[in-house]
């Protein structure tokens, strides 16, 4: 499968700590899929960098304090470490009973960034602030009001065609102070689709079947196809007044465009050129003729896509191309 | 997730980074040599404009200049950086130069945190009252640059920090909660996290710095200017009967040596020990002395101490000395017997000390006293007729004297007569010296407050006085206070009141009572914080019945305390989150949970997999049960479960807890 993410060069004490936790909460938990409440078991607090150094000055004033038994300054230190320890649980209650409702992600063309929406509501009677999500680094932020929801996107490169499994990510905040962090892992079921890049210079469209393969158009048009019976919010101009005049009830023309060129994409036309190369340059096909308004059809070994056009139509090419063979 | 290194500050962020910095450098701005202020003062300006007008960071070349300009601009003041002053003064300086490289927040954490670190190295010089506001302006102050960084960080990757219902008093109001939860623990933790009872490291003398009080020299001009000095030198307790105005002479230093314009102590009598005491049985005051640091050595007792303190000597001319200077505040208990006789039998070099004078100074007093010599028959006579001298003269006792020159007795005497008291000391021990009888200066505190709600005496700077001894065959050594005999109302009131002009512009008497009574607080907090120290910890658990609560048995206690509580905090708390977040989750849930219990008492068995209406059915057909209450609460409780709004809730509890499936027809 073509999970993207850097490959680690060299695990550093922090890469092996959050590798332990996430094993942790995988064999605790078992990968949990949306809708599910962050709870106390999924919710790690930790200092950051930043919170380490606050330490180690709170110990060196400690000292001093204690040295010279100067009792001000022992009360400022022991303040402040108080002050920090509660900033742990304000950390962990500024996550704990969110709700991931769910996460999806809109088809892309490799290269593109595939785009992952995570949707999380906040339905306590209690704000949260600066809940971040990412993957190393955070890559999205937000603040929740009461009872209140809004998606977090996440960003991942696209480098293959064909399902791009969300990888395991964060959901964490420092607030109030920065001091300390409490995440959350996340194992996400969700893929988005990465359809093949369209070639950049394809060859023109092959245009094969002449009026013979293409639809011909219902609706407006400049052609009378025939008659059918008046139907509300048919147009006053179309109603065939001297056809209805005979017949005691209402008829309106039935209008039709002149039949299209329609087009066939095959892969077997496209002679040399490694698979992804026929691929793209049939990506670029597809979204050429639907740039066009042509019907098309599209033929790979295997697989026969009869003759539409409309974006469904054109979802249904792209998955083909993009899941071709794999 | 790492945070980004490169984030930027925002501006609110900048300001409430500067405005932390700003109130914590405050105390050392005020005392700090007046022209370091500017120095220190101008990065933090720069940095201002930087934020508004939207300036680039400084380049590294003029930042290292600039630094290098204010280390030797701290050098040239305080000649090396010696001392707390200038090392906090350093500290001060260094931080408003990293403000010239603070556009990260990584920098502006820093900035902060160490603001925070020099909050708490003011307390090195003061623990008064006027620093809890301190302190709570500048962890407040901290906090809420801290909470604005973190908002700033987090939201870097949006290149914008939404609005949200925060704003600057929330966020007083969130750090002030903070604050106000962490109190308790953070006094408990101060009352019982093991002290050290004696230091690791100390001070080195030579770190000390120059602190207004009373020192190793007196000029003419020494004591005037602790006069316009108000705050407290120390406090004193007395046990049973207070002493009267004119026996409170806190004794200090003693001085021997005169070179024409200054005294000095004497290296002999400053190390030879008082080689008898008074007997402290035989003590009229007893009294318990809390003093405030002076960074001199001198502890103060009324005339004659007949105790010693710990790590004290009481040197030949009954100076109290301690080993170490007194950089905090200091407690003793002490016992004064007024009515002991000072070396009855004067040393021989003691009384060539006694009657040295430098050469060439004062004629015309010099001519007066030996013609004063020759008409008198004792020396008794003459001690009497220079005090006459001073009471019938016009002299003045005034904050104001004119300066003096090189002949400052004679000038003293014949031409100004005006002066403090320092110069009535001086001038009558001299004239004493020229006729020939042994005399010294003695400088000390006269008189002092009486708090009648304290009950304690407060010594203030500002009680800072000089008198003479003379020594007298038969008596030894005598004290005699020239001051007294032209301005008897300095004894008997104090030296502020004795004066009718103010001293500075805010000199009024009732600010001056005002003071008096805070003085109450500055005693309270002083005796219950700032004095607080492994001593009292013990004695404090000895109260408590805690006896067994030794410095190393307390730091086995609390590791275990930690270790049990955190054990228990670990185990019980999931439980009790889980207990509480579906206690919470579902109160419909608990009811429906509750009438499953009350059928299977009855004997009922559900199954999970059973609808509501299902297990009523079932339920029904066994218990037979009369009416339709069972299908009543299932139907209830799905109307409740799933159509929000038509079901009553109240109805379905009430049924459900009226319910007793004994109760069959």
């Amino acid at each position: 499968m073509a999970t993207v993410t850097a490959p680690p060069a060299r695990s550093s004490f922090r890469e092996i700590i959050s590798g332990r936790i996430k094993k942790r909460v995988l064999a605790k938990r078992g990968p949990l899929t949306p809708p599910f409440v962050l709870e106390y078991r999924h919710i790690f607090v930790l200092p950051t960098k930043f919170g380490w150094g606050f330490g180690v000055m709170l110990v060196f004033m400690a000292l001093g304090g204690l040295n010279f038994n100067n009792n001000m300054a022992l009360i400022l230190v022991f303040l402040l470490a108080t002050i920090a320890q509660l900033t742990t649980l304000i950390a962990y209650r500024n996550l704990s009973g969110l709700k991931i409702e769910s996460i999806s992600a809109e088809p892309v063309f490799c290269g593109e960034e595939a785009n992952f929406r995570v949707f999380v509501s906040n339905g306590d009677d209690r704000q949260r602030f600066a809940v971040q999500a990412g993957f190393k680094e955070a890559q999205d932020c937000r603040d929740f009001k009461l009872n209140s929801s809004d998606s977090l996107l996440l960003k991942l490169p696209t480098l293959k065609r064909g399902w791009l499994d969300l990888p395991s990510f964060r959901l964490e905040t420092r607030f109030p102070l920065g001091l300390f962090k409490a995440w959350s892992w996340i194992f996400p079921h969700t893929r988005c689709l990465v359809y093949p890049a369209p070639a950049r210079k394809p060859p023109p469209l092959p245009k094969t079947g002449h009026g013979q393969t293409g639809l011909a158009v219902k609706g407006d048009g400049d052609e009378i196809h025939g008659l059918r019976k008046y139907q509300p919010g048919d147009s006053i101009q179309r109603i065939a007044w001297r056809a209805s005049a005979r017949h005691d009830e209402l008829y309106s023309l039935e209008m039709e465009s002149p039949r299209e060129d329609a087009c066939e994409l095959d892969w077997d036309q496209l002679k040399g050129g490694d698979t992804e190369t026929r691929l793209s340059i049939l990506a670029a096909w597809v979204i050429a003729a639907d740039h066009k308004q042509l019907a098309y059809s599209l033929k790979l070994p295997g697989t026969l896509i009869a003759v539409s056009k409309g974006a469904s139509h054109r979802s249904r090419c792209l998955e083909s191309l993009a899941l071709y063979l794999l | 997730m790492k945070a980004k290194p490169t984030a930027m500050l925002d501006r609110r962020g900048t300001l409430w980074v500067i405005t932390t910095l700003v109130i914590s450098m405050l105390p050392q701005l005020i005392s700090m040599p007046f022209h370091l202020v500017p120095i220190t003062l101008l990065p933090i300006v720069w940095r201002l404009l930087a934020e508004f007008r939207k300036w680039k960071p400084m380049p590294i070349v003029l930042r290292i200049l600039a630094t290098a300009v204010a280390v030797a601009a701290l050098v040239i003041t305080y000649g090396g950086l010696m001392g707390r002053r200038a090392a906090v003064s350093m500290l001060v300086l260094m931080l408003s130069l990293k403000l010239l490289e603070t556009f990260r927040i990584r920098d502006a954490r820093v900035v902060t945190s160490l603001s925070l670190f020099l909050c708490g190295t003011q307390f090195l010089f003061s623990q008064g009252v006027p620093m809890i506001i301190y302190i709570i302006a500048c962890l407040l102050s901290s906090l809420i640059a801290f909470m604005y960084l973190q908002r700033c960080e987090a939201f870097e990757i949006l290149d914008k920090v939404p609005e949200t219902d925060r704003n600057m008093l929330t966020e007083l109001g969130f750090g002030a909660g903070l604050m106000a939860l962490a109190l308790p623990v953070g006094l408990t933790l101060f009352l019982f996290f093991p002290r050290w009872s004696s230091p690791l490291w100390g001070l080195p003398e030579d770190a000390l710095d120059s602190r207004s009080g009373l020192s190793d020299s007196m000029t003419p001009g020494s004591i005037q200017s602790l006069f316009m000095d108000d705050s407290p030198a120390f406090r004193a307790k007395f046990e049973g009967g207070m002493p009267s105005n004119s026996d409170l002479y806190w004794r200090g230093p003693v001085f021997w040596d005169f070179d024409g314009r200054s005294w000095k102590v004497s290296y002999l009598s400053q190390n030879l020990l008082a080689e008898n005491k008074p007997d402290p049985e035989k003590a009229r005051f007893r009294y318990m002395v809390q003093m405030e640091p002076t960074e001199q050595k001198w502890l103060f007792a009324l005339d004659y101490p007949a105790l010693i303190p710990a790590n004290t000597k009481l040197t030949i001319d009954y100076q109290l000395l301690a080993s170490r200077p007194v950089t905090k505040l200091r407690e003793y208990v002490m016992a004064s017997d007024p009515g002991f006789q000072d070396s009855p039998v004067l040393k021989q070099t003691f009384l060539r000390a006694a009657l040295e004078l430098p050469q060439g100074f004062n004629p015309r007093t010099a001519e007066m006293m030996s013609a004063w010599r020759k008409e008198a028959s004792s020396d008794t006579e003459i001690i009497q007729r220079a005090l006459r001298y001073f009471n019938q003269q016009q002299f003045h006792y005034t904050l104001n004297p004119p300066l003096l020159s090189r002949h400052t007795v004679d000038e003293f005497l014949f031409d100004t007569q005006e002066g403090f008291c320092e110069h009535y000391a001086s001038a009558f021990t001299v004239m004493m010296r020229m006729a020939g009888i042994p005399a010294r200066v003695v400088t000390g505190y006269q008189g002092g407050y009486y708090s009648d709600i304290g009950s304690y005496v407060l010594v203030r700077q500002s009680d800072a006085h000089a008198w003479s001894e003379v020594w007298v065959r038969g008596s030894g050594w005598t004290r005699l206070d020239p001051t007294a005999a032209v301005a008897p109302e300095r004894v008997e009131q104090g030296a502020v009141e004795s004066l009718d002009q103010r001293r500075y512009m805010f000199d009024f008497e009732w600010l001056r009572n005002a003071r008096n009574t805070f003085d109450l607080f500055q005693r309270g907090w002083n005796n219950w914080v700032v004095a607080f120290s492994s001593d009292r910890q013990s004695r404090l658990f000895s109260g408590l019945g805690w006896d067994f609560l030794s410095p190393a048995r307390l730091v086995i206690t609390m590791i275990t305390i930690i270790l049990i509580a955190g054990a228990v905090v670990f185990l019980l708390a999931p439980l009790l989150l889980k207990f509480r977040s579906s206690q919470k989750s579902d109160p419909l849930l608990r009811l429906w949970k509750k009438f499953i219990r009350k059928l299977n008492k009855a004997g009922f068995v559900s199954q999970p997999s059973m609808t509501a209406t299902e297990l009523a059915a079932n339920a029904n057909g066994q218990f037979k049960y009369k009416g339709d209450v069972i299908f009543r609460i299932a139907e209830l409780y799905t109307l409740c479960r799933y159509s929000r709004g038509s079901g009553n809730q109240a109805e379905l509890a009430e049924l459900i807890n009226r319910f007793k499936p004994g109760s069959m027809s």
